[in-house]
């Protein structure tokens, strides 16, 4: 038995150890992030020529502006969020996993402006660890990483399990382990009641 | 040398295991919302105040000191009538409304369930809170995901000092590998 687990234990982590890494990686970015808003920092604007049907909603527009510029990884842009500059322009933001599109549409100008906003390399490895299955709109290559990541979800809490058995299993009177997890545990239990 | 190793897992483990539980188990919750009920209990209460204060951050310290209320000052905003205010904790959220000419303030409290704390505990990361009990969370956020960066370097090294697995590993530790790279570079080069 437990040659088994400990083969499991060591087979699922080897599976899912780029993972499991960025679940460690994620959690140090959040902790050294500099505040709860992201930085939006535009890296490169172009223009594109785009003229607007005069009959169109801003919905419509938005979806046209969507078909035309097909930028990668982005989705349809949902109407409640929609915005206007202070010059009333159709303002797009176009997210997708490494940062947004943000599109202005300048009608009298007829042109449409994008402002490439790129999230660091850190941030992005932030929002792959966050990626799940629910989200059956998103790009697939996207959905193929989900799936992987439900995996190393999954495989997290049987390591908690396996990893438990396996310290008894092998080494019940190691002093040490007690104190580390008596000492996990009350810090747990601390923020629960000072967070409650 | 493996004997060391072993120790410092066990060690990474145990000591991060009721967190990486908190972590683990808000995931499920996260990526499988229908299993689970989150809806928060409301409440809400007046809480006599002095009429005219002109700083809302005045007001919810008052709150904190007379009202009961703890967490960190999430959001205040000026209105017509006086301050909105959202003091927060993970999983508990009191929204504020403080009424200048009158002196009261509306104080309507949300709590969240077991699942819905946790999840709001996964999200509570990052040193720049303000309230020092986050601050405190946020570090221990950090160590252990320092651990469980740990727990993969630490496991690796184990297995690789295990003759017996290293092929099954290489053939695991490669399609994981391979995946994510691939995964991640084509991602990445997407744009913007």
């Amino acid at each position: 038995m437990n040659k088994l687990v400990k083969n499991l234990h060591i087979y699922a982590g080897l599976l899912t150890l780029a993972h499991l890494v960025i679940y460690g990686i994620a959690g140090l970015v959040a902790t050294f992030q500099p505040g709860q808003a992201r930085p939006k920092v535009t890296n490169a604007v172009r223009y594109v020529p785009f003229s607007v049907p005069g009959s169109l909603n801003d919905k419509q527009v938005a979806d046209l502006v969507y078909r035309t510029l097909q930028l990668p990884l982005t989705r349809p842009m949902p109407d409640w969020f929609l915005r206007h500059t202070p010059d009333k322009d159709l303002l797009l933001d176009f997210y997708n996993i490494n940062g947004i599109y943000r599109v202005i549409v300048l009608e009298r100008e007829h042109q449409l402006r994008i402002d490439d906003i790129r999230n660091s390399n850190w941030l992005f490895l932030e929002d792959m660890h966050a990626m799940t299955l629910g989200d059956a709109e998103g790009p697939r290559m996207v959905h193929v990483w989900a799936a992987w990541n439900e995996v190393a979800m999954w495989s997290l809490l049987a390591f908690c399990v396996s990893g438990v058995y396996l310290w008894l299993s092998s080494r019940p009177r190691f002093i040490w382990a007690y104190t580390s997890l008596i000492g996990g545990a009350i810090g747990l239990a601390a923020f629960w009641w000072e967070l409650r | 040398m493996y004997k060391t190793i072993r120790t410092l897992h066990l060690i990474f483990g145990l000591s991060s295991l009721p967190f990486l539980l908190v972590y683990g188990l808000s995931a499920v919750q996260m990526a499988h919302p229908k299993w689970f009920h989150t809806k928060p209990a409301i409440h809400d209460v007046n809480i006599p105040m002095a009429p005219g204060y002109t700083d809302g951050r005045s007001v919810a310290r008052e709150l904190m000191i007379n009202g009961n209320l703890r967490g960190e000052i999430a959001s205040v905003q000026e209105t017509a009538p006086g301050f909105t205010i959202r003091i927060v904790l993970p999983g508990t959220v009191h929204e504020i409304q403080y009424d200048r000419k009158t002196g009261t303030a509306y104080v309507r409290t949300s709590v969240a369930g077991f699942m819905g704390r946790l999840n709001r505990l996964h999200h509570a990361a990052g040193l720049w809170h303000e309230y020092l009990p986050l601050k405190c969370w946020a570090m221990f956020v950090g160590l252990v995901s320092l651990a469980t960066v740990g727990l993969g370097l630490t496991g690796i090294v184990m297995w690789w000092m295990r003759r017996q697995d290293r092929m099954i590993g290489i053939i695991l530790l490669g399609a994981n590998l391979a995946f994510s790279v691939t995964i991640l570079f084509l991602l990445r080069r997407a744009g913007p």
